[in-house]
């Protein structure tokens, strides 16, 4: 019994993670229609600014928690002005002036000059696109082919992946946190703290967004444009903010889940992004467009994953087929795919998603 | 498709016959007449727009366009083309980009056409290249026989996806065929006795011999080529046929079936459109899967040695990047996206390795902001950020807008 305890504890852990990745997703599919592959990158880039603040700097672990949020809600902020509001000078400003700042950099200037010079070529790319958008932009919003904003997020993927490996490398790094290591026993269960802490964070975090979507306006203004687009926008709200809003908590939701992934024993690598895929049952799993499915179906495959996991290696002895090890190292990680597949084919839009009424 | 250039229609515009000064050398009696007679770039009628080749004009640039590409294994060492060859593009590489167009083209007449979109189409390749390793090397069938094996595999498993696409729809299917990328990958890493494992296979044993023609030691006309020529051959062969039955499926009956589900599949079953389990979804899955396999089944004694890691998930993408850079619903789309694809990250590679690109690192031991590797991946992001968000019809849609504008110039439309 011990050992299925243990998974569940493991897996209620790894399940709060995935509901933490699972929320960013739900919260900007529920306001635009979109499946933001580009999760990943946001949640590569928080889990790297925490390991630059707390490791690199030496700076307070929990300051670089905060700064990665604020940074991940920025880059997420700034995708969803160019994407959907195609509105570029944001982000041809800060990526020439971050571009030509390295360049300095790389050419062994000081840090004064590399700053201001970066300083100058960021706001040089601002105004010439803010030109160049001011006379021929803005001929509103044109129709993406089908899937074909999900293919912009991959693509916003790859080169942020690219990009943080570039700055960091592509070397396995340990992240100085508070937990390190620690654990406790609680009758014959290991505890990592790092665990516990992940959980607590996943459980504050959720419950903060739970709170703010229930009670506050732009939680209404949200679920109000998700119910109906265009009512949202006669009733005065502002569907830009609310876009804003919407992949701003995602992007903090995936900075949470970066840092939390690579708290304790686990470390960093520009292949973390992976995890996001592996939420992808989660998230079908609970429904695309629902806060409670994400936590829901992110618990569930977890949990299911780590009780995968731990039964193909040690195959209980009720089980008619001795040995397992034919299906092979990894897996659980297949298995949660088979079993989002199987729940698809009953419900397919999930647990606890909306049923959507197609008309002609 | 403009009506009014038909012979009844042509004078219809008395009111600028009479106002505007005729242009010197054209009267504007009987000229127009006689032009309107001729094939055109105008459509007149719904047959003209069904054709495979609407005027003349396009058939005999295409028959040039195709008589040139034959001939480049033979003129590569010669001028305008060192560009190319001095650069990294080897004719291997160009056999690649043949072998993925056929899965390019594939993967467009399901996500093109029948708007079923569709990460999995590495899995259907691997099915095709691990077959073909397989059964050309351990079994040691012949080559007419593997390179139909292949794609009757691919079919059956594309049939076994297929029937997914009826109970689920956008989103919820992509999700689902990137599962089938993850369980494919599982799969081809543990069905040790097939595939090899992690380590993968060699197909070096396959043949390449049809009986009448040897692929490995091709001579023509008395001159003997190498492997890169006859494989450039074998191949882009392979894509020209796919691409013409491609062709001809997509502009008849079942193309119009397809077309009618990607832009309304409840209308279309109200039609009578088939969208059942044996319908035309399935059908499109089924066969586009078959194609994949096919370049699969080429792809092996391409690449001699097959691995887990030439099917992932960024192959997949890669795909999708091919048919959205090149042109969505369109079959030559295909092949201009897979050769632009293919080809730049080694055009990368050759030019910042001869030229060096500041800031670029060629080799891992240089130091620099980016390593090449990195900056090809970057550059595809971008690419298909930048193409959807700006011209999301690809180069077809630039090409067409450009033959467009000159087919009725000077008037603008």
């Amino acid at each position: 019994m011990t050992t299925f305890w243990q998974a569940t504890f493991d897996g209620v852990a790894l399940g709060s993670l995935y509901a933490l990745i699972v929320l960013g997703f739900v919260v900007i599919y529920r306001a635009t229609g979109i499946i933001n592959f580009a999760q990943g990158g946001a949640l590569l880039l928080g889990a790297y600014i925490t390991y630059n603040v707390s490791t690199s700097w030496g700076w307070n672990y929990h300051v670089g928690i905060v700064l990665s949020v604020l940074v991940c809600a920025g880059f997420n902020v700034l995708l969803q002005r160019a994407m959907l509001q195609r509105v570029f000078r944001e982000v041809v400003g800060i990526s020439a002036g971050l571009l030509g700042w390295a360049t300095l950099f790389y050419n062994g200037t000081t840090h004064l000059v590399g700053l201001s010079g970066g300083v100058a070529i960021g706001l040089l790319g601002w105004f010439a696109t803010a030109r160049i958008e001011a006379r021929y932009g803005d001929k509103g919003p044109s129709e993406l082919p089908l899937f074909g904003a999900i293919m912009v997020t991959i693509g916003v993927l790859f080169i942020v992946k690219q990009v943080v490996a570039s700055i960091w490398g592509f070397a396995e790094l340990s992240v100085d946190d508070p937990w390190e290591l620690s654990t406790s026993r609680v009758g014959g269960l290991v505890l990592q703290h790092s665990k516990l802490a992940a959980i607590a964070m996943a459980v504050l975090a959720l419950g903060v967004f739970f709170l703010v979507d229930r009670y506050s306006r732009i939680g209404v203004a949200m679920r109000a444009t998700h119910f109906d687009h265009e009512a949202a926008i006669a009733q005065g709200i502002s569907t830009k903010i609310v876009f804003a809003t919407a992949f701003a908590v995602a992007g903090g939701a995936a900075a949470l889940a970066g840092t939390a992934a690579t708290a304790g024993p686990e470390l960093i690598t520009p292949n973390l992004d992976f995890v996001v895929f592996l939420a992808f049952p989660a998230m079908i799993l609970g429904g695309l467009d629902s806060p409670a499915g994400a936590v829901a179906g992110g618990l569930l495959v977890g949990w299911i994953q780590n009780l995968v996991k731990t039964y193909v290696a040690t195959t209980p002895e009720w089980f008619p087929i001795e040995d397992l090890d034919w299906l092979g190292a990894g897996f659980e990680r297949v298995a949660i795919f088979v079993v989002m597949i199987i729940v698809l084919m009953v419900r397919p839009y999930g647990l606890l998603g909306t049923e959507e009424v197609r008309r002609v | 498709m403009s009506a009014d250039s038909t012979p009844d229609a042509a004078p219809a515009v008395p009111g600028k016959a009479t106002a505007a000064p005729a242009v010197p050398g054209e009267s504007n009696t009987g000229r127009k007449h006689r032009r309107a007679k001729t094939p055109h770039a105008m459509h007149v009628r719904y047959r003209d727009d069904l054709r495979l080749f609407p005027n003349r004009l396009r058939r005999s640039a295409l028959a040039a366009l195709i008589l040139t590409w034959a001939f480049i294994p033979v003129f590569w060492d010669v001028p305008p083309f060192t560009l190319l060859s001095g650069n990294g593009i080897s004719l291997n590489t160009l056999a690649y980009a043949g072998v993925f167009s056929i899965a390019a083209i594939g993967l467009n007449l399901l996500t093109g056409y029948t708007g079923q979109v569709s990460l999995g189409h590495s899995v259907f390749l691997a099915v095709g290249a691990y077959s073909t390793a397989y059964a050309g090397s351990v079994w040691g069938w012949p080559m007419w026989l593997w390179i139909f094996f292949a794609p009757a595999l691919g079919w059956l498993v594309g049939a076994a996806i297929g029937p997914f696409a009826l109970r689920l729809r956008g989103n919820y299917l992509v999700i689902v065929t990137l599962g089938l990328v993850f369980i494919g990958e599982h799969i081809f890493r543990n069905w040790r006795s097939v595939t090899g494992g992690n380590t993968g296979t060699s197909a070096a044993g396959v043949e390449l011999d049809l009986g009448f023609v040897d692929f490995e030691n091709l001579s023509l006309f008395g001159k003997a080529f190498g492997k890169d020529e006859s494989y450039f051959w074998l191949i882009w062969l392979v894509v020209a046929v796919v691409a013409w039955l491609t062709k001809n499926v997509v502009r008849t009956r079942p193309g119009r079936a397809l077309q009618a589900v990607r832009d309304q599949d409840i209308a279309a079953e109200i039609i009578g459109i088939d969208v059942g389990v044996t319908g035309y979804k399935t059908q499109a899955f089924a066969w586009s899967a078959a194609i994949a396999a096919l370049a699969g089944a080429l792809y092996a004694p391409l690449q001699l040695f097959i691995s887990p890691g030439d099917f992932t998930l960024l192959v997949s993408i890669q795909f999708i990047a091919m048919i959205i850079l090149g042109g969505m619903g369109t079959i030559y789309g295909s092949i201009i996206g897979a050769l632009v694809i293919t080809a730049l990250p080694r055009l990368i590679d050759g030019i910042s390795a001869d030229y060096g690109v500041p800031g670029v690192a060629a080799k891992s031991t240089d130091s620099g902001l980016v390593s090449v590797a990195s900056l090809n991946v970057i550059i595809y992001g971008f690419l298909i950020a930048l193409f959807l968000l700006v011209e999301h019809r690809g180069l077809a849609g630039i090409w067409v807008r450009i033959r467009n504008y000159f087919s009725t110039w000077p008037f603008s439309y």
